[in-house]
């Protein structure tokens, strides 16, 4: 018994040390959750002033009820449209993305099976009737009849509707329009639905689409690759819901009524250009002032952990945005935590809201899942919510833009372990977008339209990964402080002003230079890419010539020295650049007696030749050895050693692993 | 006690000689099993400029990422033939077990005989590891088939439950192996006993004695190895922990014969629990004749 004692003992003792081992393992990441860092970003003073406010084009009042047994929303919604065009309006153009679940042959639910973001597909169906549309102060005739019946050239599809307006809208001219609308809501599928008693209601009521300055609407059948893109506006919201659901919604909420076992809420959002809400009879909440907005955190039951993660991410990113790309406008933030049965509806963006997601273990272990999703759904605030630029025609302007801004935050924050860090090995958000972007740059544009690339995952590579790197490379070359004040100017003169590719290269152009715009461009339009590479060392000893040479005092012979006998080498190395892209580049140059020497080459020639004359010969070389070009297609043909290219690290490292495998899998 | 019960010096030098020989096996076949996936690290170029493989470990992987993406073919097949040698090297690691279990019972004997002792157990040893090879995978496919069956129950509970009853189960099943682990090798002991005494005794007569000794003895059966278990875990993670905290601020050269220094130390520290293990295999053993 005694031996029995000692040994429960001694395992308890070792188990103990394990875990605290474990845990000081796991949170070793540099950084302890939630201290506070200091944005490195200039006063807000030293800017260009922000762009002017948002001109309201199209506004909407909605009076909505939910039915969370039949998963249904009855709505009355008043449009009001303002034509900033600088032509006359003889039709409008409604977008009703609900219908993309109608069935499986709308333009959406069509598509390759998988080729949306969450590949899955409804298993209800859902779409969106208007029961009635009228004009107001009209002849109160129902003027939806008269609309086109399917999306234009897609008889299928029901997305994308004209209706002819029966007098033409005059530019500065306000039409207000009057609509009744009953929504199926389909079990939830990209981000849209429900589950159980769950409800995410976004892309839910008759829209109209973007009206250009031209007078034309930027219209569009929704694509399963694509999002968004609309006028900014004003929207009040009533929504009425059983008294024992929590909403969170867009905007402020104004006030709160219950009734018979119902409530109703009025939200109110100002400058924005979408309007989404939830509703679930599980949700628990938190509430924080952070950098002036009242955060609101909704999660499910037990995942108190993460709702802290979240907050914890805002309070470090909020106000790091705010210094990077211009004050967040509004009084309120929500971000909704799904439930793990409806994790499809979590990583989007709305105005003033986000969903976030994650298993209620996601702050375990020393990933940054939690920070990454919230950071990177709160950078939407401004790289899709203040900008607005068109999601379906230049997607990269927004979630290629936001994964930059989202990296760039999570490494000022956490430095290199900005998505893991434990057990000695980081991961930064860098790497990880080069590992998925790097050697694609030629698959496809990057700057096209969502519904035009080949997959969702060839999105996903290029709109969200390489655009990131395309973005980290000129930081890295031009420096980060330049580009990201470049970014900030941006962000800020083009701030509810729907910005192209076009305006994004003239601010470029003017805080960067005419390199980086071709760059970009070429990086962007043309499908450029570059890498760098070194194949041979070359070393010749320098001596006296020898041979005959014909002087003024005669013929003289001058034998030749001794190969050991020579002071000094000429030394060669030529570094090529394959691709079109010219981004300049530091080479590293080592030599026998363990100097080093840097060149830069500005990389507009296809080969360069790196000569040196010194004592000693040159034995290796380093193309980029700050890995400043993030583009440059294969790593592995940057240098060059003439010494053994031995892994010693690897082979330690690498028996040590099979030496605990083998005693964990062995007799 | 009798007067061939060896003394505590010469307990302590076998134990030390058998920590070693288990050390210079595991040393030598996990070279082999890590050397393919050396050379296909190797192979990717990204280990030939001037620092050589230290830029896989900078901070931020970057490299060590381009490392995978370059290099994910030859990695892929080096992993398969890396665990086919594995595979390979747990059977013929059997060898060297029998000769540490063998000088660990009778210490004094020349080490010609003991090679020949060792090299007849082979076939009872492997017949061994495949009988419970057998009940380990049945004891997992239990637990993860009762995992399944819980599913639809746990589908309206508390997601936790939902996420940690299966794993709950799984370890449950680890533990279960583990135990079923010690009760082989009180078996192995019984295998080497008798094979010293040069009396017969085949696989399963071993391994019905090691259950006897279970049901005599149960506690020091299934406690026995916690020490090891848990010394080798402790071990493996300090050495994690010194290496994370104390080396990365080294020059390579000396993080590198630190590195190697600490992550050998661990092992023989793992190694010379399993050896205190296995001596008490052989008591138990011998308590239950």
């Amino acid at each position: 018994m005694r031996r029995v004692t000692q040994d429960l003992l001694i395992g308890v003792v070792f188990s103990a040390l394990s875990g605290w081992l474990l845990k000081a393992l796991l949170l070793n990441t540099g950084l302890s959750p939630g201290a506070p860092v200091p944005p490195a970003a200039k006063p807000e003073t030293t800017w260009p002033a922000l762009g002017p406010s948002a001109l309201e084009v199209a506004s909407y009042d909605i009076d909505a009820k939910l039915d969370t047994e039949r998963h249904r929303v009855t709505g009355r919604e008043t449009i009001r449209l303002v034509n900033r065009a600088n032509s006359p309006l003889s039709e409008l153009w409604f977008h009703l993305y609900l219908n993309a679940f109608k069935n499986d042959k709308t333009l959406f639910l069509r598509s390759p099976f998988g080729a949306g973001r969450s590949g899955n597909k409804a298993k209800e169906y859902g779409y969106v009737d208007v029961k009635k549309l009228t004009v107001r102060g009209g002849d109160g005739q129902d003027l939806w009849p008269t609309r086109d019946r399917h999306s234009p050239n897609d008889p299928d599809d029901e997305t994308d509707l004209r209706l002819p307006l029966q007098s033409p809208l005059e530019p500065g001219e306000t039409l207000e329009l009057e609509l009744e609308f009953e929504d199926q809501l389909p079990e939830l599928v990209e981000r849209t639905g429900f589950v159980d008693s769950f409800h995410f209601v976004g892309q839910w009521f008759p829209k109209l689409a973007r009206l250009e300055d031209n007078g034309t609407f930027s219209h569009f059948a929704f694509h399963a690759q694509s999002e968004f893109y609309a006028d900014f506006g004003n929207y009040q919201v009533t929504l009425d819901v059983p008294s024992t659901f929590q909403v969170g919604a867009t905007g402020s909420k104004l006030r709160e009524e219950q009734d018979k076992g119902r409530t109703r809420l009025v939200y109110r959002a100002e400058n924005v250009h979408d309007f989404a809400w939830t509703a679930w009879d599980h949700f628990e909440s938190r509430s924080e002032r952070i950098a002036g907005t009242q955060v609101r955190v909704l999660y499910p039951p037990h995942q108190q952990a993460n709702a802290e993660a979240e907050l914890d991410s805002v309070r470090f990113a909020l106000p790091h945005f705010n210094a990077r790309y211009g004050a967040y406008p509004y009084p309120t933030l929500t971000l909704v935590h799904p439930p793990e049965a409806a994790a499809n509806a979590g990583g989007m963006e709305y105005p003033t809201l986000i969903t976030t997601g994650g298993p209620w273990y996601s702050t375990f272990g020393g990933g940054h899942f939690i920070d990454v999703v919230t950071t990177h759904e709160l950078g939407h605030q401004w790289f899709y919510g203040l900008l607005a630029s068109n999601e379906h025609t230049e997607p990269f302007l927004d979630e290629g833009f936001n994964s930059y801004a989202e990296a760039e935050a999570l490494e000022a924050r956490y430095g290199k372990a900005s998505v893991f860090g434990g057990f000695g090995l980081s991961v930064s958000s860098t790497a990880l977008n080069r590992l998925f972007s790097a050697a694609r740059g030629e698959d496809e544009k990057i700057a096209q339209g969502a519904a035009d690339f080949a997959t969702f995952r060839s999105l996903g590579a290029l709109v969200y990964s390489r655009t990131a790197i395309v973005l980290g490379t000129l930081a890295r070359v031009y420096g980060s402080e330049r580009f990201n004040h470049a970014l900030g100017v941006y962000a800020r003169k083009f701030r509810f002003q729907h910005p192209t590719t076009a305006d994004f290269l003239s601010v470029m152009q003017s805080e960067l230079d005419s390199r980086a715009v071709t760059a970009l461009t070429l990086a962007l339009s043309e499908r450029a890419t570059v890498d760098y590479l070194v194949r041979e060392i070359s070393n010749a000893p320098l001596s006296a010539a020898a041979g005959v040479f014909d002087g003024p005092t005669g013929r003289e012979q001058k034998k030749p020295e001794a190969p050991h006998a020579a002071a000094e080498y000429a030394s060669r190395v030529v570094v090529y650049r394959h691709g079109t892209l010219q981004l300049p580049v530091e080479i590293e140059l080592g030599f026998e007696d363990g100097t080093k020497q840097r060149r830069r080459w500005d990389g507009s020639e296809f080969t360069f030749n790196v000569d040196n004359i010194g004592p000693s010969r040159l034995v290796s070389v380093n193309v980029d050895p700050e890995q400043r070009i993030l583009l440059d297609d294969d790593r592995s043909n940057n240098w060059l050693s003439t010494e053994n290219a031995s892994a010693p690290h690897c082979r330690e490292r690498a028996l040590y692993a099979a030496q605990i495998l083998l005693g964990a899998l062995g007799p | 006690m009798n007067d061939r019960t060896p003394n505590r010096f010469t307990r302590s030098w076998t134990s030390a000689a058998a920590g070693v020989l288990l050390w210079i096996s595991r040393t030598l076949l996990s070279l082999l099993i890590s050397y393919p996936i050396v050379l296909a690290i190797q192979a990717t170029s990204m280990t030939a400029g001037p620092d050589g493989d230290a830029v896989l470990f900078q901070p931020g992987s970057l490299l060590l990422l381009e490392l995978l993406r370059l290099g994910a073919a030859w990695l892929a097949s080096a992993t398969q033939l890396a665990l086919l040698l594995l595979g390979v090297s747990a059977i013929i690691e059997l060898v060297p077990l029998a000769l540490a279990l063998d000088l660990l019972s009778t210490p004094g004997r020349p080490l010609p005989e003991r090679w020949t002792r060792a090299l007849r157990l082979f076939p009872k040893f492997l017949a061994l590891g495949a009988i419970t090879l057998l009940v380990q995978a049945a004891l997992l496919l239990a637990a993860s088939l009762l995992g399944a069956a819980l599913k639809p129950a746990l589908a309206s509970t508390d997601e936790r439950l939902r996420t940690l009853a299966p794993i709950a189960l799984t370890g449950l099943g680890l533990l279960a192996c583990t135990w079923f682990g010690s009760v082989l090798d009180v078996a192995r002991a019984t295998l080497v006993r008798h094979a010293a005494s040069q009396t017969e005794c085949g696989a399963r007569t071993a391994l019905a004695r090691a259950l006897v000794c279970l049901r005599l003895r149960p506690l020091r059966v299934l406690l026995g190895p916690y020490p090891s278990v848990a010394g080798s875990a402790f071990a493996f993670l300090a050495a994690a922990w010194v290496t994370t905290c104390f080396l990365p601020a080294r020059p390579w050269g000396l993080a590198l014969a630190l590195g190697f220094f600490v992550h050998q130390l661990a092992m023989l520290f793992a190694i010379a629990w399993r050896v205190r293990w296995l001596s008490t295999a052989l008591q138990l053993s011998a308590e239950s004749d």
